[in-house]
């Protein structure tokens, strides 16, 4: 058969398997909701071995994208890791702010919802300081939170974070420059299918094109086209970002890049880098497009804690949480690193 | 005539823009014209009573004659909004002056885009050229096309031109937004719905509400001074 033959044959195949597909699920791990406050829930992780012995992880995770990205699926599912090897897991989940949060301000995200999903963590475990992992946006949050209140962060991670925000290799940095983001949200909530179509603008022949076509190519077992609609329920579950604080967020760190300059002020009082005094994680993707190594990297001049460890996997921005490579790599990393640093206490 | 650049939203709009100049010169040439038109003596005084009006406020009155009319000269023509639905009509014109300007910007925004395809197709057809292999593989050679198209778009996506070409688009459209949302606002009040500036003042003082109940329960969760006892009252 022909190259172009086998091709349509294939394509064919995939197309007839993906009709039979119907909704998938995701985020499937046992959890109870502990905590909520406006449409802010705070899950805990049924435990699925024997405890580590460490205080408890919060995952903050972005405001931009679904949290489920951490859970997708048994087999790729970075929080599950995490509990198999006994750490005890929360997660944030910001959930789908409306019209009703668009007032909502940067500051009350970090120093109100964050800040008391922490001290519930705080007051059920009855200690003092939590470790927390923040990913992505989150990350940028946690460490703002981390230089506000630097007492109750035991140890603190970041994946895929962005610090700098100005660096040449960053393409949404670029692009934002010239957009008047006071005027964007003036009229409301920044729509979710916006930010899709955004993501979706940063590489558009690959994931507009190449990766249907490498689908239909190579794919027509169940439960590999069953990941890629998982995936692909993923990308495009972005909720709308509040007004208010999407704009601050895209003034403050994005134009004005006031993380690193040290001129973020929230609560009246300034969020300097060099009060993070905890022990830092910093994982990086290598060919993150989004968030690219440059934006990460230059965490540790920042930041005033002596004991800071960075770590590059071999993957993209999405390879981290779902990768084969990342999954190996990273839950073991972290709990290593958590367990160290509980040792040279 | 205008010339669309690039897009086929964009060209249709102005195909229908000159459509519409055209059969409005045509009326005009009618009416000007006696043998096409035996009332045309009447309307003659009435529209050049109309050009030295018009001359006198600063505009245009031959407008719908002149060849090559852009929709931003006719946005440019529009009486001053004046009288009881002067907000509303202000607030439409900008609309119109807006979606005008995006229009052109789409246009703009579109050559961007043919320029990028066609660099690709010169990048694809240098690694052709280079490559035997790929016109025997379709597979490969769509590998090369994907590699080759977005190595170009970067180059262009990461450039100044393309950022101010894309914060261009995205700030009319914004402004557009706006405008609408004052028609709407005003609407809304007149329909007896709830408008959104309403909206707004409530969530502002339930978020209000809301930080006072939490100041409460934080200072109530937070150990206080030991309260000392109530001494008896003397000679009881």
């Amino acid at each position: 058969m022909s190259d172009g033959a086998s091709m349509q044959e294939q394509g064919l195949a995939a197309l007839r398997a993906l009709r039979e597909i119907g909704e998938v699920e995701v985020g499937l791990s046992e959890k109870e909701c502990v905590f909520s406050d406006n449409k802010v829930q705070l899950y805990r992780y049924t435990p699925l071995a024997r405890s580590a012995g460490l205080p408890p992880l919060l995952i903050c995770y972005a405001m931009v994208n679904r949290p489920y990205m951490l859970d997708l699926q048994p087999d790729r599912s970075l929080i599950r890791e995490l509990l198999f090897l006994g750490v005890d897991v929360y997660l944030i989940d910001w959930g789908y702010p409306d019209g009703a949060d668009r007032l909502i301000s940067l500051e009350q995200y970090i120093c109100g919802y964050l800040d008391r999903c922490v001290n519930f963590i705080l007051r059920q475990n009855s200690i003092d300081a939590l470790n927390l992992l923040g990913i992505c946006q989150g990350g940028t949050f946690s460490l703002c939170y981390a230089a506000l209140e630097p007492r109750r962060i035991a140890n603190l991670i970041t994946m895929v974070s962005p610090v700098d925000f100005k660096t040449p290799e960053n393409l949404l940095s670029k692009w934002v420059r010239h957009i008047d983001v006071a005027l964007l949200t003036q009229s409301g909530n920044v729509a979710g299918e916006l930010l899709n179509l955004v993501f979706l603008a940063l590489m558009p022949f690959r994931l507009t094109q190449q990766k249907y076509v490498n689908l239909l190519q190579a794919q027509s077992d169940r439960a590999q086209l069953e990941n890629f609609m998982r995936m692909e329920k993923w990308i495009f579950d972005s909720p709308d970002q509040p007004a208010r604080a999407f704009r601050e967020f895209v003034q403050w760190f994005f134009q004005e890049n006031r993380l690193v300059r040290g001129e973020l002020l929230l609560n009246g009082r300034p969020v300097l880098l060099k009060n993070v005094i905890c022990p830092v994680l910093n994982i990086y993707a290598a060919h993150d497009h989004l968030v690219p190594p440059s934006a990460s990297v230059p965490l540790g001049a920042h930041i005033g804690s002596k004991c800071y460890e960075a770590l590059q996997v071999d993957v993209g921005h999405i390879g981290m949480y779902v990768s084969g490579k990342a999954r190996k790599l990273v839950p073991p990393a972290i709990v290593n690193w958590l367990r160290t640093r509980q040792d040279a206490l | 005539m205008l010339k669309p650049q690039a897009g086929w939203q964009a060209s249709m709009l102005l195909k229908a823009w000159d459509d519409y100049v055209t059969a409005c010169q045509g009326v005009m040439q009618r009416i000007q014209d006696p043998n096409a038109n035996p009332g045309a003596a009447m309307s003659l005084p009435f529209f050049g009573a109309w050009q030295e009006f018009a001359q006198a406020l600063g505009m245009r009155a031959d407008v719908l004659a002149v060849d090559g009319l852009k929709p931003e000269d006719v946005m440019a023509q529009f009486m001053p909004a004046l009288g009881h639905t002067r907000e509303y009509q202000t607030t439409l014109q900008r609309m119109l002056e807006l979606g005008s300007q995006f229009q052109r910007r789409y246009a703009e925004f579109m050559q961007h885009g043919a320029d990028i395809g066609q660099r690709a197709l010169q990048a694809m057809q240098k690694r052709s050229a280079a490559d035997s292999s790929l016109s025997s593989s379709p597979a490969a050679a769509y590998e090369a096309w994907i590699d080759c198209a977005e190595q170009t778009y970067a180059q262009a996506a990461h450039g100044e031109p393309f950022a101010r070409a894309l914060g261009e688009l995205c700030n009319l459209l914004s402004a557009f937004k706006v405008e609408r949302g004052k028609l709407l606002e005003a609407f809304a009040r007149h329909l007896d719905l709830p408008s959104r500036a309403e909206v707004d003042s409530l969530h502002r003082q339930v978020h209000e509400l809301t930080a006072a109940l939490h100041e409460v329960t934080s200072r109530a969760r937070q150990p206080g001074p030991k309260r000392r006892k109530a001494r008896k009252p003397a000679g009881k």
